[in-house]
């Protein structure tokens, strides 16, 4: 059985360092009003960038998992 | 190590050979819409973001190649697609900051984008560290493609009764003239049209592969069970082996390689930018990341990972000893027939080539824009007409690229002695991109950064990498992560996060020692000795630099150097440069795009949202303005105002906004469904007569 270093240490490195950078960037772009939550738009894409990340984090996890019990 | 020659029969060669012409024929076709300059290099803004989101699958999978990922699949498997799967971390900043920063203030280059944030110094040293990326990309993709093309070839050949043996750097020459001549002629509507060939081409080759791959091996269930847990992890090992372990790619590539790509990629921003709207560009954007990469993964790495399969099973056909950067070619001939073989090898070089010729495009824009413009505005004294102008220009982009195709040849040998291309492109990645990268970000982020702030950190930044590179132990090591360091390429990776830190720290300090550096010169200024000691510090600046960065000294004191250096840069740059915070960040950082797109537009922005309407056009004669006229119906239907800006397509939704115009809305009529249009839409738009067009309010 691979070590946590090999298993979720990375994987929660990533989602939460990388996590870091990703909400930092929804704070600017919602603060500086260039992602203005008014707009029927710009909440789609809000829930797009949030998909996003849901969506990578699945993908890394999913595979994780199938690796280490499939 | 186990190397191969000869791979691949005559059908594959011709193959190869018809692959690659019927290509450049379908380039130079489109290569006759270009128009302009503009053209050129950017497409002429009017393209959908299907067509771009496909068009960069070519580029981006090129860049990041089937070679350098097959090799990585095959010495650590699944997580040889890592690097492919952590670029969303950056959307938020990419897609609502820099993307409509670069679109609305409708900058050519990036070095420009440094101007107007900062100042034209900002610009020239912004403008040769973008070079020196691209060139460097230039020769990572070149090597690629020698790599890939050397197991196909005899060791020698007897020509006039001489044998030459068939050495990487000469394939890398015949390769690299004919990617010149085909971009010399090409431009990028020609590279996009060919990068969405290949992006089709390329995603079906990789995906045969795979199937042929695992249908050798008698199916997929028997493949998975093959390899062993730790090769069918989807992330590498925290920090272990030096050469390849996730902490170090994660700064390297989830970090200052995202930011690079997305941000300072010239190559990749210009085919945002030849998008019709800043949300096309979005969409093609997320698309790609969301989409394309995950699939763009597997296509550049399966061969890896059936290699090591193979590896295991069949030992005698594929030695486990195998060079990591030949298995892609060595699997795809096992388990392809001929002809197919040569179809997988003609997809695999062709996309290489767009993403060469798109950066050698790339480079030659910033040549143009950065250093011929300007060069030709203070020395020329001759007024030439827009046509002349243009003319010239377009034949200067050409010897541009020439030039830059050949440089891009000669920075093949920095990079030619790593072990593997995937450790050269992470060692190129984790030191030319970090300046930029922080320079970028704060530029376009922190409305506070000024420009004494962005150059201390080119010329400091740069001799604090240098000075991390000659003491990798000391400066670099606190870093690490337990990374252990390999002597003969220390921290090939994790260098990336110290390169980041430096180049950070320096621009951050600078920034808030600004009020201090402003009394200091000040005071000089007051006693009109500024111009004086300045004139002294530049060349005490030069020397310092050089002192640290050559290594003359000891580290202590070349890393007291390098600070002093900062701050002394900082004091000439306050002192000489004319910065006003107000103006030289307004539309510029992501805290004022409001007001970027007003300055796009010229006028208030109308944020009604209206519907797309359709309608058969009819050319004016008595107006030649660059306005266009709907009915009251129309104008209502899009909730257009006159004075805003329209963007009108051909119905065709295939011809993805290849004959499309942006103009401005005029007086409206009343003949519902009709559009009059100017000579000059008719002529630029592409449009055919009796076709229906699509119009939409841009803004």
């Amino acid at each position: 059985m691979p070590s946590f270093y090999h298993t979720w240490l990375p994987f929660i490195y990533l989602y939460g360092v990388g996590g870091v950078f990703f909400v930092l960037g929804l704070i600017f772009a919602i603060k500086s009003n260039a992602l203005n939550l008014k707009k029927k738009k710009h909440k789609y894409w809000l829930r797009v960038l949030i998909f996003g990340y849901l969506y990578f984090m699945f993908i890394h996890a999913f595979f994780t998992i199938a690796a280490l019990y499939w | 190590m186990e190397k191969f020659h000869n791979i691949g029969t005559s059908a594959d060669w011709l193959v190869m050979l018809f692959y690659f012409m019927f290509v450049m024929l379908f380039g130079s076709y489109f290569g006759r819409y270009n128009r302009n300059t503009k053209d050129f290099f950017f497409g002429g803004r009017r393209f959908t973001w299907w067509l771009i989101a496909f068009s960069i699958v070519a580029t981006g999978v090129g860049s990041h190649s089937f070679i350098k990922y097959s090799a990585m699949g095959f010495n650590n498997g699944f997580s040889s697609t890592m690097t492919y799967l952590n670029d969303w971390f950056f959307m938020p900043f990419f897609l609502f900051g820099w993307l409509p920063i670069v679109i609305y203030t409708k900058v050519q280059s990036i070095p420009e984008y440094f101007e107007k944030r900062f100042s034209p110094s900002a610009r020239f040293l912004a403008t040769i560290l973008l070079i020196f990326y691209m060139v460097g990309y230039i020769g990572i993709g070149f090597l690629t493609m020698g790599s890939a093309m050397l197991p196909m070839l005899p060791e020698s050949f007897v020509l006039f009764g001489s044998n030459f043996p068939v050495t990487l750097m000469g394939v890398v020459t015949v390769i690299a003239v004919i990617t010149g001549i085909y971009i010399t002629f090409g431009g990028q509507t020609a590279v996009i049209f060919t990068d969405l060939l290949q992006g089709v081409v390329l995603l079906f080759a990789g995906f045969l592969l795979f199937f042929l791959g695992v249908s050798y091996l008698g199916g997929f269930s028997i493949f998975w069970d093959m390899l062993p847990a730790e090769w069918k992890l989807p992330l590498a090992h925290f920090n272990k082996p030096s050469g390849f372990n996730f902490v170090g790619i994660f700064w390297q590539d989830g970090i200052a390689g995202s930011v690079g790509f997305l941000f300072m990629n010239m190559g990749l921003i210009m085919r945002f930018m030849a998008t019709k709207s800043v949300d096309e560009g979005r969409k093609a954007a997320a698309f790609n990341v969301l989409f394309m990469l995950p699939l763009s993964a597997i296509v550049v790495g399966n061969a890896g990972w059936i290699g090591k399969a193979l590896s295991i099973e069949f030992p005698d056909l594929v030695p486990p000893n195998t060079i990591p950067d030949q298995i892609f070619v060595v699997v795809a001939n096992i388990v392809s027939h001929p002809g197919v073989f040569g179809f997988i090898m003609a997809a695999l070089t062709a996309a290489l080539m767009s993403t060469v010729d798109t950066l050698i495009n790339a480079t030659a824009a910033i040549y143009i824009n950065d250093i011929h413009r300007p060069l030709i505005k203070a020395y020329s004294k001759r007024v030439n007409t827009v046509k002349e102008t243009d003319k010239k220009e377009l034949f200067a982009a050409r010897i541009a690229s020439v030039a830059i195709t050949i440089l891009g040849v000669i920075s093949v040998l920095a990079f030619k002695n790593f072990p593997t291309i995937y450790e050269a492109h992470g060692y190129f990645h984790s030191t030319l991109t970090p300046p930029l990268v922080v320079a970028i970000f704060l530029g376009a982020f922190w409305k506070r950064f000024t420009p004494s702030g962005v150059i201390a950190s080119f010329v400091s930044g740069v001799a604090l990498m240098i000075l991390g590179s000659n003491y990798p132990a000391a400066l670099i090591g606190p870093f690490d992560h337990g990374i252990v360091m390999d002597s003969s390429h220390p921290y090939t990776y994790i260098r990336a996060l110290y390169n980041i830190l430096v180049c950070l720290s320096i621009a951050v300090i600078i920034t808030y020692l600004d009020t201090i550096l402003r009394n200091i010169t000040g005071k000089w200024k007051k006693a009109g000795t500024d111009r004086k000691i300045t004139n002294i510090l530049i060349p005490v600046t030069v020397i310092f630099f050089l002192l640290t960065s050559l290594n003359i000294t000891n580290m202590p004191v070349s890393l007291a150097l390098a600070l002093i250096n900062s701050f002394l840069i900082s004091l000439i740059v306050t002192s000489r440069v004319k910065y006003d915070a107000v103006r030289n960040t307004e539309g510029l950082t992501i805290w004022s795009i409001q007001k970027a797109k007003e300055i796009f537009k010229g006028s208030k922005i109308n944020e009604a949202e209206g519907k797309t309407v359709k309608v058969k056009f009819k050319i004016k004669t008595d107006d030649n303005s660059d306005t266009v006229n709907f009915s009251f119906t129309e104008m209502e239907d899009m909730a257009a105002e006159v004075g805003d800006l329209v963007y009108i397509s051909d119905a065709r939704k295939y011809l993805g906004g290849l004959k499309s115009v942006h103009s401005v809305y005029g007086e409206s009529h009343g003949e519902k469904g009709i559009v009059y249009i100017t000579e000059d839409h008719l002529a630029s738009g592409l449009f055919n007569k009796n076709r229906i067009l699509v119009a939409e309010k841009e803004m």
